[in-house]
């Protein structure tokens, strides 16, 4: 009998395996995105949801490498605060269902969302004349790591003393760096795509009432 | 300027995880703090050793090898040494970084291995058990002073072993002590 599953595939096999599974679904939900018609956000932030995820997860071997706060970063710019926050705590809900979910899950949400609140509050200097200023977003991206990872890392005050927990952060020092290189590559390779993407999307503004201007006298 | 960035931040990124096993190591031994709490057996170790396994052998002060002298130096697994413990009162030094020995002789070997053969054994084989004449060239059978005699005895976080060093199980965090004790 042929039992493939038994085949015993390394680490850098699995990441292979990962990457080319991340690339199928990235290509998959651009191609999903094509059909869509213009100004459907929600549906789109659900796509970006679902990359998100898969890349946090397919990810996962290499350490605090993965696209999550590039995207919630760009979703801050493109669609503002609230829905950014909303995208940043559903992914750190729905990847940490499969990576392990407990306290933390919720200091990365709040973390995710810091960063989405950034990009939005940055918005006007990160978009330019409908243009992603990459230079701008590639350094808050990497600021976003590490405060992204100080973020969570308050979760472990639950657990040390304040005094030893600047020696964790210091510790922690190689895998802030790790995922800021990991940002600015994110920035550089998908800032551009998904902008455009994401500003096909942007719902134009909701018609308002307004006042008839005829006068109804005669 | 985009096009620039992904080769650079792609190239960054590579080499940053093909060094980040040597980086990460290197930034744990930088800024590895010593443990404080007194009832821990790794009490006075470095904290990125909590939870693995240790060897510390202690030497008399007029006896230690050059180097070993003052206070206590820590050497990682792979033999580096980063970090010592110059307020320590017994001299000498801990290896440490281990995990997997269920016996105290397979650490041992381990440790000395580690070290280059710093701390080379020689032992007699006896029908109970091995016994180590010395370590490191420090053989306290050659020892004088106001004691009838001195051995080298072996601790196990913390207490004297009952038992010779081919016998003594560990735990996963064991921490075993050579010191010179008279009688």
């Amino acid at each position: 009998m042929l039992d493939a599953h038994a085949v015993a595939i390394g680490p850098h096999g699995m990441l292979a395996i990962n990457i080319a599974m991340l690339s199928l679904i990235g290509w998959a939900l651009w191609r999903a995105e094509q059909k869509m018609s213009s100004g459907s956000d929600l549906i789109l932030l659900i796509l970006l949801g679902a990359f998100a995820v898969s890349g946090r997860v397919l990810l996962d071997p290499i350490p605090n490498v993965q696209p999550v706060t590039v995207i919630v970063l760009l979703a801050g710019i493109h669609f503002g605060a609230p829905r950014a926050v909303a995208l940043a705590a559903a992914v750190a809900l729905c990847s940490n269902v499969l990576l392990g979910h407990g306290l933390w899950s919720l200091y990365q949400a709040v973390g995710w969302s810091a960063v989405g609140v950034a990009g939005a509050a940055l918005s006007n200097r990160l978009y330019v004349d409908g243009r992603m200023a990459i230079g701008a977003l590639a350094a808050l991206a990497a600021v976003s790591a590490f405060a992204f990872d100080w973020i969570v890392s308050l979760s472990a005050l639950h657990s040390l003393s304040s005094e030893v927990f600047l020696v964790y952060l210091m510790a922690g020092i190689p895998y802030d760096l790790l995922h800021a290189a990991g940002n600015v590559a994110f920035v550089a390779w998908l800032a551009n795509p998904l902008s455009e993407i994401m500003t096909r999307h942007v719902a134009p503004p909701a018609p308002m009432a307004v006042r008839d201007p005829v006068s109804s006298r005669v | 300027m985009s096009d620039s960035l992904k080769a650079m931040s792609l190239g960054l990124l590579i080499l940053l995880l093909i060094s980040f096993p040597t980086i990460s190591t290197e930034w744990a031994r930088m800024t590895a703090e010593l443990i404080e709490e007194e009832d821990d057996p790794h009490y006075g170790l470095p904290d990125i050793w909590d939870g693995k396994q240790v060897v510390c052998i202690h030497f008399p002060q007029s006896e230690a090898p050059d180097g070993y002298e003052q206070g206590r130096k820590h050497i990682d697994f792979d033999g580096s040494e980063f970090m010592s413990d110059g307020g320590w009162n017994e001299s000498g030094a801990c290896i440490g970084g281990f995990s997997g020995h269920d016996s105290a002789w397979s650490l041992m070997n381990t440790a000395v291995n580690a070290t280059d053969d710093a701390f080379a054994l020689n032992t007699t084989q006896y029908t109970f058990g091995i016994m180590v004449n010395s370590i490191a060239g420090v053989d306290p059978s050659q020892m004088s002073g106001n004691f009838s005699g001195a051995y080298w005895s072996l601790y196990h976080n913390g207490a004297l072993s009952m038992v010779g060093v081919t016998e003594l199980e560990l735990d996963s965090d064991s921490v075993i002590t050579w010191r010179v004790d008279t009688w």
